[in-house]
């Protein structure tokens, strides 16, 4: 029953040309208007993730280091392993590699470093063209050797500070230095089970790797950004076209007629649920496979891809039977029009569909991911830059309650019995 | 087979149907007859189970059926007073769908789809959309798609309202026949008395919500019987007739049109030396003097003191 529903609006659809262009037609304009002219001015094509990033070094490292074989000399350890320790701890440079790393090709579109003296600390604090600083503490290439090869001490911590307005670029370096940090105790394991210098080697080998894949190695260009923000716009518009059809049929006594043929209204209520969610589902992927084709929009994992889209088409059916059953319960359409004609607009431009809202304020960004649309796009964005789909279970799980509480709503706002006449 | 017992319904403050009895047996034709906002769309919702009573009961062969609808949902078609139809889908389509939703499928879904479109007349347009319909095709589908799961009660709600009367015609033809062909039981809602009158075998009359009449149509007619609807014409009145006409005590309901004035009288009195006289004394030539026969608008006019339609 509910597939003859199903299949009966998607007849309904499928003969409204004007409707089904609105909700594909126009997405797909959008991307191609948005992602070229702003694209253009968003830098080349590409969202400009482009910062500054100053690094503070308190103490020079070659001194700490040649401080740190000293100590190894004065010491009671074996003349050989004297030796080998200081040959190896002349190799480990730690803050010169993390500032290689953050210097190196791949990231140099994304990042300027610049070495500061400490004393400017302050000023550069001050200065908002910085988006974020990295300062390393007096002696910590001391206090890392020592807790690397002696197993002495706590491994050292540098400081990070990132300015208010980029967000972004704090995160990507608080992603760096947890990653630097974790490396290095990988490697205090290492050193307390003999070293082996090559393997020091490929300890920061590793770690490039992993700074590289942090820092989306492939920014997010401008169409695909915006493939992104129209189809999770204009996938909501999926629930108002939905639901529209549906209180028609309440309105031209339809529902009536399935009432008389002993369909249960929860029998209509689901289909309402399933076709919103199959229509965006779709809707989506008409849109993707079309950017995909036109624009070059490709997803690194397909997997996570169909999981975000699952879930929020999800939300979309939610949101679906959410203003069917309003519309049913007040007798007039007033809340569907609302809906396409001003709630639409407000959740896509908090979620970032027309541009990235959020980079500039941890505020915005969070109000941004409380929208369903906001939540599916900050995790597409996330896996089109090659992370993994469980760093945005928080995403999907918050669509997930979302298209949960819509449901439940809208059962207990759709009118239960002998409302009709 | 199906009854109303002592239904009211109210909409906040205002009672659409007030204690209404009403009863249906199998293979009648049943009118219901009543002028806009008498009730009659209330009434038939509450009797198919679509609008729950405020009060009293309704029950389909002894047992009620506002809490276990399912059994009388079985039997009944109703077709409503607006057209409930997909405007989007073709005349196939919309048959298709609603007989799916009655769980018809396959082969005799066909089979029953193409028999009804040609007792609706509408093989040749099965193709067609809805919306290129006219008022008259859109009404005969409508009661079509009321007819799919074979139902042993039609319920009709006004099925002529705005339509040519081609269509009309054939849609009361169709409804005669279904009834006589196949002891089809009809409850038929109208506000034409003329319809009602040439199907229906009982009449229930409403007005306000109440019922004022109800019987077989001579029963009905017979509340009539002691007065006459009696027919004057002349090319031209003249003030001095016309007003001791409305004088005289006896004539009551008096109606003045240009050539033809109509009023009621009671039987006894002997009206048509009473006419000769007049005119004579107002030097009015009469063409004729008619009593006409009883109508369901003349009860209707004799209960309520209006007319059916305005
Ligand atoms: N759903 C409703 N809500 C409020 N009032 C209604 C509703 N349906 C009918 N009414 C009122 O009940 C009265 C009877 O209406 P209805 O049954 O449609 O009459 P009819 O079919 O004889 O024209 C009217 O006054 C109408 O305004
Ligand atoms: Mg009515």
């Amino acid at each position: 029953m509910i597939l003859q529903m199903i299949k009966k609006q998607a007849l309904l659809l499928l003969r409204n040309p004007m409707e089904l262009l609105l909700l594909l037609g126009l997405p797909i304009l959008l991307i191609a208007i948005l992602g070229t002219a702003l694209g253009n001015i968003m830098d080349g094509g590409e969202i400009d993730l482009q910062f500054k990033l100053a690094v503070i070094e308190n103490e020079a490292e070659s001194e700490q280091v040649a401080q740190f074989i000293a100590k190894l000399e004065s010491g009671n350890l074996p003349e050989e392993v004297i030796e080998e320790l200081s040959s190896t701890a002349a190799t480990v440079q730690p803050v010169a590699t993390l500032t290689d790393v953050l210097q190196s090709e791949e990231l140099e579109e994304l990042i300027i470093l610049e070495k500061v003296s400490p004393n400017e600390l302050t000023e550069v604090t001050e200065d908002d063209s910085y988006a974020a600083i990295i300062e390393f503490p007096e002696g910590f290439t001391y206090e890392l050797l020592s807790q690397l090869f002696l197993d002495e001490g706590r491994p050292p911590e540098m400081t990070v500070y990132h300015n208010e307005g980029a967000e972004i670029a704090g995160n990507i370096v608080e992603q760096i230095v947890t990653a630097y940090q974790e490396e290095y105790t990988v490697g205090s394991f290492l050193g307390r089970n003999g070293i082996d210098p090559e393997q020091l080697k490929l300890l920061s080998t590793d770690f490039k790797q992993e700074v590289s894949s942090i820092n989306q190695h492939n920014p997010v260009n401008s169409k695909a950004y915006y493939t992104i923000g129209m189809v999770v716009m204009n996938a909501l518009f999926m629930a108002p076209t939905i639901a529209s059809i549906a209180f028609r049929e309440k309105q031209d006594n339809i529902f009536d007629r399935m009432i008389l043929a002993d369909i249960s209204r929860w029998v209509y209520f689901i289909s309402v649920l399933l076709t919103g969610m199959l229509f965006a589902f779709i809707q989506s992927l008409v849109v993707f496979t079309f950017a995909y084709i036109v624009f070059d929009v490709t997803w690194p994992d397909l997997a996570a891809f169909f999981i975000i889209t699952f879930f929020f088409a999800l939300a979309v059916g939610g949101l679906t039977t959410l203003l069917t059953a309003i519309s049913y319960r007040i007798h007039s359409e007033r809340i569907i029009s609302f809906f396409s004609g001003v709630i639409v607009t407000i959740f896509a431009f908090l979620g970032g569909s027309f541009f990235p809202i959020g980079e500039n304020s941890a505020f915005i960004q969070r109000l941004g991911d409380l929208t369903p649309n906001g939540a599916a796009m900050s995790a597409y964005l996330s896996i089109i830059r090659g992370e993994a789909i469980m760093d945005n279970t928080d995403h999907l799980i918050f669509i997930c309650c979302f298209a949960l509480a819509a449901i439940i709503i809208g059962v207990l706002t759709f009118p239960k019995r002998g409302a009709a006449a | 087979m199906l009854e109303l017992i002592d239904v009211s319904k109210k909409f906040k403050q205002n009672a659409a149907v007030k204690s209404m009895n009403m009863f249906i047996e199998k293979g009648e034709i049943v009118g219901l007859l009543g002028p806009n906002g008498a009730g009659k769309s209330t009434a038939i919702s509450i009797l198919s189970s679509l609008v729950e009573p405020t009060s009293g009961d309704v029950k389909y062969q002894q047992k009620s059926i506002i809490k276990n609808p399912v059994a009388l949902r079985k039997i009944i078609g109703i077709v409503p007073q607006e057209i409930a139809l997909y405007e989007d889908l073709t005349a196939e389509e919309n048959m298709k769908f609603f007989g799916r939703i009655y769980r018809l499928k396959g082969e005799k879904l066909n089979m029953k789809v193409q028999e009804v479109l040609e007792q609706i007349g509408l093989s040749d347009r099965r193709k067609d959309m809805v919306k290129t319909f006219s008022g008259g095709m859109k009404r005969r589908l409508n009661i079509g798609v009321a007819m799919l799961h074979d139902p042993e009660i039609l319920v009709m709600d006004e099925p002529t309202v705005g339509i040519d009367p081609q269509s009309r015609h054939y849609i009361l033809q169709t409804v005669k026949r279904l009834n006589q062909e196949r002891q089809m039981t009809v409850l038929y809602t109208s506000h034409y008395m003329e319809e009602v009158e040439f199907l229906c075998d009982r009449i229930y009359i409403m007005d306000k919500g109440s019922l004022i009449a109800s019987g077989t149509k001579d029963e009905i007619k017979r509340i009539l019987a002691s007065e006459n609807t009696i027919s004057v014409k002349a090319d031209y009145w003249n003030d001095a007739f016309i007003e001791k006409l409305k004088a005289n005590p006896v004539i009551h309901q008096m109606n003045v049109e240009e050539k033809e004035i109509t009023f009621v009288v009671s039987r006894e009195v002997n009206i048509f030396t009473k006419l000769a006289k007049l005119a004579e004394e107002t030097n009015v030539s009469l063409n004729a003097v008619d009593v006409k026969n009883v109508t369901l608008e003349d009860v209707f006019l004799h209960l309520t003191g209006r007319a059916l339609r305005d």
